[in-house]
């Protein structure tokens, strides 16, 4: 999956009328996702951390993003490996990052 | 044992994420089923016992209870036993699949789902529930007759019987054989004698109550539940049936009536294999007193004598 780094991330539902409002809500509240997993990472509340990743890792496939699932599983794989503080912020940054990009 | 079509199918959805309430619920609507949730293992077994849904779908990685000890108590409460649980989660390997199915899921499906897959597999295991429940409800049913059969006497009886033990309730207990009933066979034939069966069947349903159990106990004997009857009231029921059945006319032995005979017993105290015996012992009395009769456990003479 070619992901450019300035590119919109759109979901791959967005012209399913079943699916419009629902990924307008998850859009809108990803900002609030983006803050807690900042806040988690910073307080070294890893295991709320690593239950906001698992949760982001099984919805966003559902409502079309699945490149975010995929980081979201990367920081979910690192923080249950017990990985280094570095490798974690270089995943929530990661994850951050795509967040940004997300657009309904 | 509801047959419920699988367009007004309930589905509750077991999950501690949000997001996949909204997703299931946007996603399964179309289909017409109505869509339940629980968001967590103990909300979901609460909610599944209160009112069992047609399927359930179960998340494994939920805090606290997780998804397998959520199945393993749906599994031993009665309840929601045979309610078909679909597992979902995010972790794919192998063990964790066997796991889920060994613990008596129907399916299981890896997250992130594939919403026309998920669909295709709810479809699926409602229409296997459908035909299983079809084939429980059969094993309890004669085929001949229609009545419930031996099977489900069994079941039903030490039920009906302990509950209304507990409630200080009546019930009475009604065994019929239908009288010479081999020598009708030998003399007209089995389907002169299957007639004769699958009418006093009809006769028996269109008098005993809603709330009475009629049952084929096995060749021409019968065997009727009847729940807050006492004797008197089941042997007033069980003289119509007497009555009905002398007053049919034949068309292959237009001159050969055909009879039963009838013993009633009350279920008390003595507990069910007594009151079956009792019941047995009155119909007894009944055949030796000259048949097409109803005699009531106790009673030495025959009370009501043919009419």
């Amino acid at each position: 999956m070619a992901e450019r780094d300035n590119e919109a991330l759109r979901s791959i539902y967005r012209d399913d009328p079943e699916m419009a409002e629902l990924i307008e809500l998850f859009v809108g509240e990803l900002p609030e996702r983006v803050r807690a997993l900042r806040e988690f990472f910073d307080a070294g509340d890893l295991a709320s951390l690593q239950r906001l990743a698992h949760q982001l890792r099984g919805a966003s496939g559902g409502y079309g993003f699945e490149p975010l699932g995929f980081r979201a599983e990367q920081l979910e794989s690192a923080l249950k490996a017990d990985a280094d503080a570095e490798v974690v912020r270089k995943r929530v940054d990661e994850l951050i990052a795509l967040c940004s990009r997300v657009a309904a | 044992m509801p047959t419920t079509p699988q367009t007004s199918a309930t589905i509750l959805v077991i999950d501690d994420s949000p997001d996949i309430h909204r997703l299931m619920g946007a996603r399964l609507r179309s289909e017409g089923w109505t869509i339940l949730g629980a968001s967590s293992g103990e909300e979901g077994i609460e909610c599944a016992i209160a009112a069992p849904p047609n399927l359930i779908i179960l998340d494994i990685d939920m805090p606290e209870l997780d998804g397998f000890e959520t199945l393993r108590r749906l599994k031993i409460n009665p309840a929601t036993l045979p309610v078909p649980v679909i597992v979902v989660s995010a972790n794919t390997a192998p063990q964790d699949k066997v796991m889920g199915l060994e613990l008596g899921a129907v399916d299981y499906v890896a997250k992130p789902f594939d919403f026309s897959e998920l669909r295709a597999r709810i479809r699926a295991a409602l229409r296997t529930q459908r035909l299983l429940d079809m084939l429980a409800k059969r094993a309890h049913i004669d085929g001949l007759t229609g009545l419930w059969n031996r099977a489900h006497f069994d079941a039903r009886f030490h039920e009906l019987a302990a509950g209304a033990q507990r409630a200080g309730q009546p019930l009475s207990l009604a065994m019929c054989d239908l009288d010479r009933f081999k020598s009708i066979n030998d003399t007209f034939g089995h389907p002169a004698g299957d007639v004769i069966l699958q009418r006093f069947a009809e006769i028996l349903s269109s008098i005993v109550r809603e709330s009475d159990v009629a049952c084929r106990f096995g060749g021409e004997e019968f065997v009727v539940i009847l729940p807050g009857a006492i004797p008197e009231q089941a042997a007033e029921v069980m003289e119509r049936v007497r009555a009905e059945l002398r007053e049919q006319r034949w068309t292959r032995h237009p001159e050969r009536a055909v009879t039963a005979s009838f013993g009633v017993a009350p279920v008390d105290e003595r507990g069910a294999e007594a009151a079956l015996a009792a019941a047995d012992a009155a119909l007894y009395v009944a055949k030796s007193s000259g048949r097409n009769r109803v005699v009531i456990s106790g009673e030495r003479a025959a009370l009501r004598q043919a009419g």
